[in-house]
Formats: structure tokens, C-alpha cells, sequence
């Protein structure tokens, strides 16, 4: 990690570049109702989510400030749309979606005004102008099957997966925004017919991942204004993901893990169990096998999440999730295996195993008795 | 008594060795106490229905408790009798199995003594050919399952031994492609285990049954017998 006084320089050189939100941060945030003290306390609070001492407040503060001058350029592949609605729609806009909003470039599927030819050429037109600076973020997983041909994007059909190699040429840093890009996401679950994979396996630059399906706000922005703060990527675990967003597992820090440990488990929905806040790891919580903050941190504004709501964790940020932890609402002992008689549980498997092998020692026995064995 | 009567003559010896019987032993309860403990945690087959007034219960960290206690029982078990075979002096009649095992006509005659069709043969090393890759299988089974449930300790213990362990089990997870995966193998695993105990135990029992030579006595005692050749 670069010390405060590499961070001041950077910032400082980051200053003196061109911005390209309409004005600077700071006044439009002010003009949409955030007050400097809302924007400090912001600051402070995303200074913490990213495991920095409180003394970087200020610093996060000025690089919010500069964002808008390494761009972000938004690519769209095989996805949902999900990761972006979960960092654009809230009840009022957040400081959060505000800067992201100005530090994005007019080529985002969901938010641009453009349409057509001209958005294409928006695109184009990023790609030249701010090349080596902006910032690619990628959302949707892409297909690799034939080609790519399973995505084609706009007038040329070109494929996502050619539009995704040329963009990540020249960037200054990429980010997989949500499950898909980081691990092919729901696309790719069994059977898997498009080929799709997440973009690490076709691109040979360093991709930083920010699963979840979707990922929280904070973890889309806190990386990307890591990225602006430090000019580099943030430490990553095993998976390529932030470790300060993705360090621990969901278990860790879960509020129901006290009953967790107390042995205290809803084994209804709706049960009296279940009101009284056990824990759901019976009803399928895959929690501990989950690395993700949202325990922490929370969606929609901080104000809950999906175990805190009473429905277990499904393992979302996890590589290859949507197979690794089915069924959802059963624990992992109840995984259902290929097998002849489909969909078997290793349970199931190991008694059938362990009945052929009782009959068959049974039989085994009662020859050898009779025709006993040779001297 | 009256029964016994001279039946020919016996030579004896010290077969397995008393660290030999305890690590075999203390395996065997491991093995029991596991599976009772690592049931419960997958699926939790008993549950509180109310809260507790107070907070002081922990059903669940018991049970983990004693599964790690007799989780690291094991591991300690499986190294001492890797290290004892590799290395031990005493091992030398195991390790003279090695190139019994390799023998293919040895092989298919002791598969034939099961299929009562074939006399046992005579072999050179302590295990037959037959049991000695039996057992190998064992070993790759323990070995599977010890370094997942590392994986999954270091999880949970993130300073001591799980600390100094966690590099390791990331890379595991990397490995099976996940914390979930690493669970399943565990599990599955666990049900090759259980299938290996129950193989073995009846052929312990076939032997000492049809071979009359005292021979599951061996892992109590240590004394092999075997009727002398003249
Ligand atoms: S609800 Fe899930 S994450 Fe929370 S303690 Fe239970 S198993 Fe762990
Ligand atoms: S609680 Fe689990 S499934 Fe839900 S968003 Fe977080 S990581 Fe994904």
C-alpha cells in the first residue's frame, strides 16, 4: 500500500488533467443537497469500508474530488442489468450514485441519453480520447462458444467478446462489475451452452473482481475510487477480489451467528424459530462458504440484507455459485449430484454405496461358509 | 483347560508394534467420533425449538469442538504411521510389501482366495497385495480429507495454527474452486471412509474366521502366529 504523502502526489497530478463532469464535484454535489459536512462524513465512512486509518478521510475526500478525471467506461455483455440498478436506484440519490453518474462516460446502456450511431460513436470516441486513463468496467459475463457469437452488441454485430478485448487494450484498470463478468455468473451455470466464462479467462491484464449478484454500491464505487485514490488495484484474495470488501466470509460477521453456535436453527419458514431470529443455515444459508461484506455494509443504503430480511445467504459473490451452492434453501449436505438416478445427494450415493457393499459381504460370508475358503 | 491340546507347532511374533496398535486404535475411535460430529454440523439433526433465556448455550461449537479435537487425533495418527512406515525400523516387513504389491500374479491369486477358487498366497511383506493397495487408497482418502478439513479450519481460526495454515487453505479453495467445494469433497470423502471401515472390518473378520490363526488378535496384542512349514 503507497503511503499518504504518494497518494497527496497522485491526486495532485490527477488535478491538473482535464475533468469531464460538467462541473466539479464538489459544486454539484452541493447543487444536489450535500452539504460539505455530508460529503466529509461520506468520505470518512468509505475511508473505513476500504480498511483505511480515519487520518485518509480527508484524502479520499479530495480523490472523490477528482474522479471525474479518470473516466469510467461502461461495457455491457451477457448480464442483467442487476449491478447497475443495485448502484443507481435508491429512494434519493446518494453521494455514492452521484459521483458515479459524473465520473461516467455517455456510454452506459442503462443511464446514456444518446441512442443508435451516436452512442456508438460516444464510445469510439472515449476509447481514443482518454486513452490509458479511463477505467473499464465490465458488467455480464462473456460468451466464448463459436466465436463469441452468442453476443453481438450494436450495428456492426460486433462481438462481445472482440468489443471486450479491444476496450481492455488500453486501460488504465479493469473491474468486473458483479458475478457474471468476474466468474461467467448465471450464463455460465450448467450446462453452460454459450461458453460463457468470466473476463479474466480472455483477457491477459490484471481484472479486479467485484462479484455479487449483485454486488452492494459501496463495493462498486469503493473500488473504483480505490483505483483513482491509488493509482493501482487494491490487495486481492484467491479470487481476485478486493480483500477489503471480500475478506471475510458472510458467516463472520452474520448477526445471527450467536444462534449459529447456540445450535438454534429455523427449520420452517415462517416458524416461531424463524421470528425469533435463528439461524438459517438449515434453511439453506450458505453464508459460511461466502466471502462478502454484506453483513457489514448492507444494500439500500445500509438498511438491510437478505439474512437480516430472514432469508439465508445463496452464496452469491462465490465462483460458479449458481451450481456450488443449489439447492438454495437446503443445506450443501443436501447437493444434488449428477447421477444415474438424478440428482442424488452424497448422503443418498454413500447408503446406496454402502448397501450394495452390506449385501454383497452378506453373500460373500454365507458362500465362504459353505464353501469355505481354500487353506 | 481341557480343550487345548498341542495343534501342531506355532511360531510367533511382535507384528505391529504398541505405537502401531495405538495410532491404529486411536483412528478408529477418530473415524466414529467424526462422522457422529460431522453429520450434526452438516445438517444440524437436533435443534433448539425456543430461544435461550440466557446465553449461554452452544450446541453447535460443542460439536465442532469435539470434531476438531478428534479431527487433529486423527491427523496426528495418520502422520505418525506415514513417518512409521517410511521411516520406522520395526516397518521394515510393511515396506517389504511394497514389492509384493507389485507382483500381478500374487495379486490375482489372493483375489482368488476371496473367490474361494484360489489357495492365500505366501507373501513376503505383512500385507497382501490386496490390502496393501487397499490401504494405499485408504491413505489417499485421509489425506484428502485431512487437508480439506484444514482448508476448512483455517476458515474459522484465522490466527494460530490457522493463521500459519491459511495461505495453504486458500489455496485448496482456489484449487476445488471455492469454500463450498471444499465442503462437498469433505463430505464426500467422509462417505469413502465409512465404505473403506466397513470393507475392512468384515475382512478382518473373514481372516481371523477362516485363517485360525489368531489373526485379528494382532491389532490388540501385536502377536502374528502362523503354523510352521516343515
Ligand atoms: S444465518 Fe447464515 S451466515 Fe448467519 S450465522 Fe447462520 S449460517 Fe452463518
Ligand atoms: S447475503 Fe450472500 S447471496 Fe446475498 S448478496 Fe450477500 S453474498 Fe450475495
Amino acid at each position: 500500500m503507497l503511503d499518504m504523502q504518494q497518494v497527496k502526489q497522485r491526486i495532485e497530478k490527477l488535478k491538473k488533467l482535464p475533468g469531464i463532469a460538467p462541473k466539479p464535484i464538489p459544486q454539484l454535489l452541493e447543487e444536489n443537497g450535500f452539504s460539505r459536512r455530508d460529503f466529509l462524513k461520506w468520505s470518512a465512512s468509505l475511508a473505513a469500508t476500504l480498511g483505511l486509518p480515519a487520518s485518509f478521510a480527508p484524502v479520499v475526500a479530495e480523490a472523490a474530488e477528482v474522479s471525474d478525471r479518470l473516466p469510467v467506461v461502461w461495457l455491457h455483455l451477457a448480464e442483467c442489468t442487476g449491478c447497475s440498478e443495485s448502484l443507481l436506484r435508491t429512494d434519493a440519490p446518494t453521494i455514492d450514485n452521484l459521483i458515479f453518474k459524473y465520473i461516467n462516460l455517455q456510454y452506459h446502456d442503462t443511464i446514456m441519453a444518446a441512442a443508435g450511431w451516436q452512442a456508438e460513436e460516444n464510445y469510439e470516441e472515449a476509447l481514443k480520447e482518454f486513452k490509458g486513463r479511463y477505467v473499464l468496467c465490465v458488467e455480464g459475463g462473456v460468451p466464448t462458444k463459436d466465436g463469441g457469437e452468442y453476443l453481438t452488441i450494436g450495428p456492426y454485430a460486433e462481438t462481445g467478446l472482440h468489443k471486450l478485448k479491444r476496450s481492455a487494450k488500453d486501460a488504465a484498470a479493469i473491474i468486473a462489475v458483479g458475478t457474471c463478468s468476474s466468474f461467467g455468473g448465471i450464463q455460465a451455470a450448467a450446462p453452460n451452452p454459450t461458453g460463457a466464462v468470466g473476463i479474466h479467462k480472455v483477457l491477459d491484464k490484471q481484472v479486479i473482481n467485484v462479484p455479487g449478484c449483485p454486488p452492494s454500491d459501496r463495493n462498486i464505487v469503493g473500488t473504483i475510487v480505490y483505483v483513482i485514490l491509488y493509482g493501482q488495484l487494491p490487495a486481492v484474495d484467491n479470487f481476485n477480489r478486493p480483500k477489503w470488501a471480500y475478506g471475510l466470509r458472510i458467516h463472520d460477521l452474520c448477526e445471527r451467528r450467536g444462534h449459529f453456535d447456540a445450535g438454534e436453527f429455523v427449520e420452517e419458514f415462517g416458524s416461531e424459530e424463524a421470528m425469533n431470529g435463528f439461524c438459517l443455515y438449515k434453511k439453506g444459508c450458505k453464508g459460511p462458504y461466502t466471502f462478502n461484506n454484506c453483513s457489514r455494509e448492507r444494500f439500500n443504503q445500509h438498511t438491510s440484507w437478505p439474512i437480516q430480511a430472514g432469508h439465508g445467504c445463496i452464496g452469491c459473490s462465490e465462483p460458479d455459485f449458481w451450481d456450488a451452492m443449489a439447492p438454495y434453501e437446503e443445506p450443501l449436505a443436501n447437493h444434488k449430484f449428477e447421477s444415474i438416478e438424478a440428482d442424488a445427494t452424497a448422503d443418498k450415493v454413500g447408503i446406496t454405496i454402502l448397501t450394495v457393499a452390506g449385501v454383497a459381504i452378506a453373500a460373500h460370508a454365507a458362500i465362504s461358509a459353505i464353501k469355505k475358503p481354500k487353506e | 483347560m481341557k480343550f487345548l491340546k498341542v495343534l501342531g507347532e506355532y511360531i510367533g511374533g511382535i507384528e505391529f508394534s504398541a505405537g502401531y496398535r495405538w495410532q491404529h486404535w486411536i483412528r478408529a475411535i477418530s473415524i466414529f467420533v467424526l462422522i457422529a460430529t460431522g453429520f450434526y454440523l452438516a445438517n444440524p439433526y437436533i435443534t433448539y425449538g425456543a430461544p435461550s433465556p440466557t446465553p449461554t448455550r452452544f450446541l453447535h461449537a460443542e460439536f465442532r469442538e469435539w470434531h476438531i479435537i478428534f479431527g487433529f487425533a486423527l491427523i496426528g495418527a495418520v502422520l505418525y504411521k506415514t513417518i512409521y512406515f517410511f521411516f520406522f525400523p520395526e516397518a521394515k516387513y510393511e515396506r517389504a510389501s511394497i514389492k509384493d504389491a507389485f507382483n500381478i500374479k500374487l495379486l490375482f491369486q489372493q483375489i482368488g482366495y476371496y473367490l474361494l477358487i484360489s489357495k492365500h498366497p505366501k507373501t513376503t511383506g505383512v500385507y497382501n497385495p490386496l490390502q496393501f493397495w487397499a490401504y494405499t487408497l485408504a491413505y489417499v482418502l485421509f489425506y484428502g480429507i485431512i487437508i480439506t478439513g484444514l482448508a476448512l479450519y483455517a476458515e474459522v481460526y484465522h490466527q494460530g495454527l490457522g493463521g500459519a495454515l491459511y495461505p495453504f487453505a486458500k489455496s485448496v479453495e482456489s484449487f476445488l474452486g471455492g469454500l463450498a467445494y471444499v465442503r462437498l469433497w469433505h463430505h464426500i470423502l467422509m462417505w469413502a471412509i465409512i465404505i473403506f471401515v466397513v470393507v475392512h472390518v468384515y475382512m478382518a473378520v473373514y481372516n481371523a474366521v477362516f485363517g485360525k490363526n489368531g489373526g485379528m488378535d494382532a491389532i490388540f496384542s501385536g502377536m502374528k502366529w502362523e503354523k510352521e512349514e516343515h
